[in-house]
């Protein structure tokens, strides 16, 4: 009985009826700070209101009406959720038991059980939840803006294009021929404008032919677009993925690139796509400006914990290996069930 | 296309009268290369880099003027434009300029190419040097008429 109390890592504080402390056990010293514990030794009632930061009742998160401490003893506090001011670790959420052990004398005991642990966990677990449904949610609507803009779209002006070069062929009118291929020229240009709008929200060849198609085809538009090279060496040989974990790795794959091109300053980077023993592996190299890890981030610094977030998500991890002046190389690694082969 | 030499040749002396450590011309391709645009022709260019490049219309500095039809510049590259943002500038970046102007050249009502001029050194574009080009591209530049308007 006397170990329980001195060794319990449960804080533990005793009360008369008046509110005054009769006891604490060491585990309940340790959390609260000095001043409160003189007071509460002092025999000051509702001491304890210095660090009680207040309870989770039915309705509201963290409140003190209908205080625990100070509401008639019919109202039954078992077992309810309190935050205090400690010591050492600022305001901590305790799982909290306050009842009566000693009726004839009117002494409680206020039992505190540390939740930091479990309210992290908790926390990760939710956030990690919330952030795979936005992620799918974006996903999906990019997908379906893509394929609208791809299948509806672009399609009509295809077929005005076609009209328009039917056209030429019923006039002999010099003027008219000169501007209609003016006017071809602008709405070719607009169609490919709109196609690379579409690919750029989400390539089909991702959904359609896999990773490996849609990182060539990604890697030749950044090369006509920025005149900027990336090495490609795939070992994949169009293996598919779910279409969640190809997501990943093209998304995470999208953002190293654009890192390069904006901060590595080179002309060139290299990426390899692997699969080695069910470990799908893709590394991003460049040997450009580089960075410390740690540093102040030149942009939003949100683009690195994106990726690592993405990864997370399918049961990956990012690694980031950089220093200022030595490049930079960014190693994704993702865990993949062995699939039947589908057709 | 029997007038490659002139482009070279009208590049080089405008080049010569501006000043200019690079000049360069951006034109439409033809039908079966899908009229994208594309970097042409170059005097003072460092490298051939900038010729694979496909400019999309209101990308980088020709889509930019492509599609507006407006004269643009960067007085100071280094001023002017975020560390991060240029990579969207693939020509600045290739032939390492330092301060740009670029110029619609126009045929028959339609910009049909950018002009582009720039330094490398401390010089700089001002409004005047790009007043300059405009009146060199409203004179027309190989076959490209410069007439912005029907009735001039």
């Amino acid at each position: 009985m006397q170990k329980l109390y001195n060794n319990s890592m449960e804080a533990m504080f005793f009360f008369n009826r008046q509110g005054k402390v009769l006891a604490m056990n060491p585990a309940a010293e340790q959390i609260v700070n000095e001043d409160v514990l003189q007071q509460l030794y002092q025999g000051k009632a509702q001491a304890i209101c210095g660090v009680c930061r207040g309870y989770m009742s039915d309705t509201e998160l963290r409140t003190c009406l209908a205080c625990y401490f100070t509401s008639p003893e019919s109202e039954e506090f078992s077992s309810f959720q309190v935050y205090l001011d400690t010591k050492d670790k600022g305001m901590v959420p305790y799982a909290a038991t306050y009842h009566t052990i000693d009726r004839e004398n009117g002494v409680y005991v206020f039992m505190l059980r540390d939740l930091t642990r479990q309210f992290k966990t908790q926390e990760k677990f939710y956030q990690n939840k919330m952030m795979k449904h936005v992620i799918e949610a974006q996903e999906n609507e990019r997908k379906r803006i893509s394929r609208e803009l791809h299948d509806s779209v672009a399609q009509e002006l295809m077929s005005a294009v076609i009209d328009l070069r039917v056209l030429k062929y019923m006039t002999a009118d010099e003027e008219l021929l000169k501007k209609m291929k003016q006017t071809e020229a602008s709405m070719t240009r607009l169609l490919d404008d709109i196609r690379n709008l579409a690919v750029e929200l989400r390539p089909a060849a991702l959904d359609d032919f896999g990773l490996e198609a849609a990182f060539r085809s990604h890697f030749k538009k950044i090369n006509e677009s920025y005149g900027f090279t990336i090495v490609f060496d795939s070992g994949l040989e169009q293996r598919r993925y779910s279409n969640e974990l190809e997501t990943v790795i093209y998304r995470i794959g999208q953002e190293a690139i654009l890192n390069a091109l904006k901060y590595a300053q080179v002309d060139m980077i290299h990426v390899s796509l692997q699969d080695n023993d069910n470990l799908l592996q893709l590394i991003v190299e460049d040997d450009g400006a580089g960075f410390n890890p740690g540093d102040a981030p030149t942009g939003t610094g949100l683009g690195l914990y994106g990726m690592q977030e993405r990864a997370e998500l399918v049961g990956g991890h990012v690694n980031i290996f950089s220093a200022a002046g030595r490049g930079t190389r960014i190693v994704v690694e993702i865990p993949v069930q062995p699939q039947p082969q589908e057709q | 296309m029997n007038n490659k030499v002139d482009y070279q040749l009208e590049l080089d002396q405008i080049r010569a009268i501006c000043g200019y450590d690079l000049m360069a011309l951006a034109l439409v391709e033809p039908a079966e290369y899908h009229y994208v645009i594309k970097w042409k022709y170059a005097s003072g260019n460092l490298n051939e880099r900038f010729r694979g490049i496909v400019l999309q219309s209101g990308r980088g500095v020709a889509g930019m003027v492509f599609k507006t039809g407006k004269p643009f510049m960067f007085s100071s590259v280094h001023d002017d434009v975020p560390q991060d943002a240029l990579f969207n500038y693939p020509i600045i970046r290739t032939e390492q300029l330092t301060s740009i102007g670029a110029v619609p050249v126009w045929n028959d009502t339609r910009v049909a190419g950018v002009l582009l001029g720039g330094f490398r050194d401390e010089q700089r574009v001002t409004r005047q040097s790009v007043q300059q080009l405009l009146e060199l591209t409203r004179r027309g530049i190989g076959e490209l008429n410069g007439k912005e308007f029907l009735l001039n």
